[in-house]
């Protein structure tokens, strides 16, 4: 068998490894790097695709919970103003009960005077008309005689007077 | 004993004969060389085939690591606008080790042929005076050579011409010298197992003699140096050489 130089250049050689090296070339670029390029490009797409819905989420997320606070702050303002005026209106109608129970009170006990000093001033009376006619009537059984009462109406009140300011 | 170091077989010749290449002949070097080709291609195909964006398998996250790697030595050494230029040296770092461990079955590697070699090193040196004339223009790539005096200039050619030949001889060099060392390994340890088993008498060493008992493992060791170690190595010194070969003519 025929055998080439062990170091030599053989054209055809040569010739046929350029073209076996370019053709190599060729088939990494077209069946190794644009399916496996292509790919990770599609992948990083993707992931960049996720964050950017992640960071939209979390912006979302951030809002609502702004909104829930805000909301909430309003709601406990409310409740404490409702609170505050229910207090108010509390004190106002219990200081409003109490000063007309006093008032009540106060009507009540004027009139139960009133009652009284008037009950008072017919007892009074009565009892005048009634010591009037006992002394009358002792008077004329001490002296013996019956006393006219028109006759002796001034003495009687005199008397009776004066035992009123003694009493 | 013969011990026969030589150039690669030729398997067939074709009726083409031209004036300069002479008569076409199809040596071990071409056909081992299709072989690598269509080894690298089956396994571009396998790796590729199928790819998914989610829940990959190991296959295509070989495959998207092998392709990540090759972008970022590239990328990281050129810079990005000559993203262009992965595919060529992947190829050429892919071809180059394919070639140099397929020794390892047993079939002559292209690359211990010098035209495959100087093949690759003439189209990177294409490669880098094209990057040289983009960069500087066809003159002032001329006038490069004048610098800094212009009676340096055959010095200069001489030193662009010898880029592509250190290139090619290095890696040469070192698959050769394996291929040299270890046929000769070879032959030493059949002639001493021979020798040393003729040592017994009789018709039993008469038949161990003819078994080359030491050719088993010894050269092993050696092979992992000459085959294993120059064979991923010069690759990626030729792969590595052409990138900065290339950046370094992109600059100024």
């Amino acid at each position: 068998m025929q055998v080439q130089e062990l170091v030599g250049f053989v054209p055809w050689t040569f010739i046929a490894q350029i073209c076996n090296l370019l053709i190599q070339v060729y088939i990494f670029k077209r069946f190794l790097f644009k399916p496996v390029n292509a790919m990770l490009e599609k992948r990083r797409a993707m992931a960049d695709a996720e964050i950017q819905d992640a960071v939209k989420a979390k912006d979302d997320a951030k809002a609502m919970k702004a909104e829930y606070e805000q909301n909430m702050q309003q709601a406990k303002e409310k409740a404490n103003e409702i609170m505050s005026t229910a207090q108010k209106t509390a004190a106002v109608q219990s200081e409003e009960m109490i000063r007309e129970a006093t008032q009540q009170a106060a009507t009540i006990k004027t009139k139960a005077e009133k009652d009284i000093a008037l009950e008072k001033a017919k007892a009074v009376n009565e009892i005048k008309d009634e010591i009037g006619s006992m002394a009358m009537e002792i008077a004329g059984k001490a002296i013996g005689r019956e006393l006219r009462e028109e006759d002796h109406e001034q003495l009687i009140n005199e008397f009776i007077a004066n035992v009123g300011e003694k009493s | 004993m013969d011990v026969d170091i030589s150039g690669a077989r030729v398997l067939f010749t074709l009726p083409i004969d031209l004036p300069i290449l002479g008569e076409l002949a199809v040596s071990e070097t071409i056909v081992v060389s299709w072989l690598v080709l269509l080894i690298l291609t089956g396994l571009c195909l396998w790796l590729t085939h199928d790819l998914k964006v989610e829940k990959i398998s190991k296959r295509q996250a070989v495959a998207e690591m092998l392709v990540e790697l090759a972008n970022n030595f590239v990328v990281g050494n050129m810079g990005e606008k000559f993203r262009y230029f992965v595919p060529f040296v992947a190829a050429l770092f892919a071809t180059g080790v394919c070639s140099n461990l397929i020794s390892l079955f047993g079939l002559r590697s292209p690359t211990a042929d010098l035209d495959t070699e100087l093949a690759w090193a003439v189209i990177v040196f294409i490669l880098i005076t094209r990057q040289k004339i983009k960069t500087s223009g066809l003159g002032g790539y001329l006038l490069d050579f004048t610098k800094p005096i212009p009676i340096l200039a055959p010095f200069n050619v001489l030193s662009e011409i010898a880029t592509p030949i250190g290139m090619s001889f290095r890696h040469f060099g070192n698959i050769l010298s394996g291929v040299v060392i270890n046929t000769l390994l070879y032959g030493a340890l059949a002639l001493a197992s021979s020798k040393l088993l003729g040592l017994i008498p009789g018709v039993v060493g008469a038949v161990l003699s003819q078994i080359p008992i030491l050719d088993v493992g010894i050269p092993a060791i050696l092979s992992f140096y000459f085959d294993w170690l120059s064979g991923l190595l010069q690759p990626l010194i030729f792969s590595m050489l052409t990138v900065m070969f290339i950046a370094n003519a992109a600059e100024e």
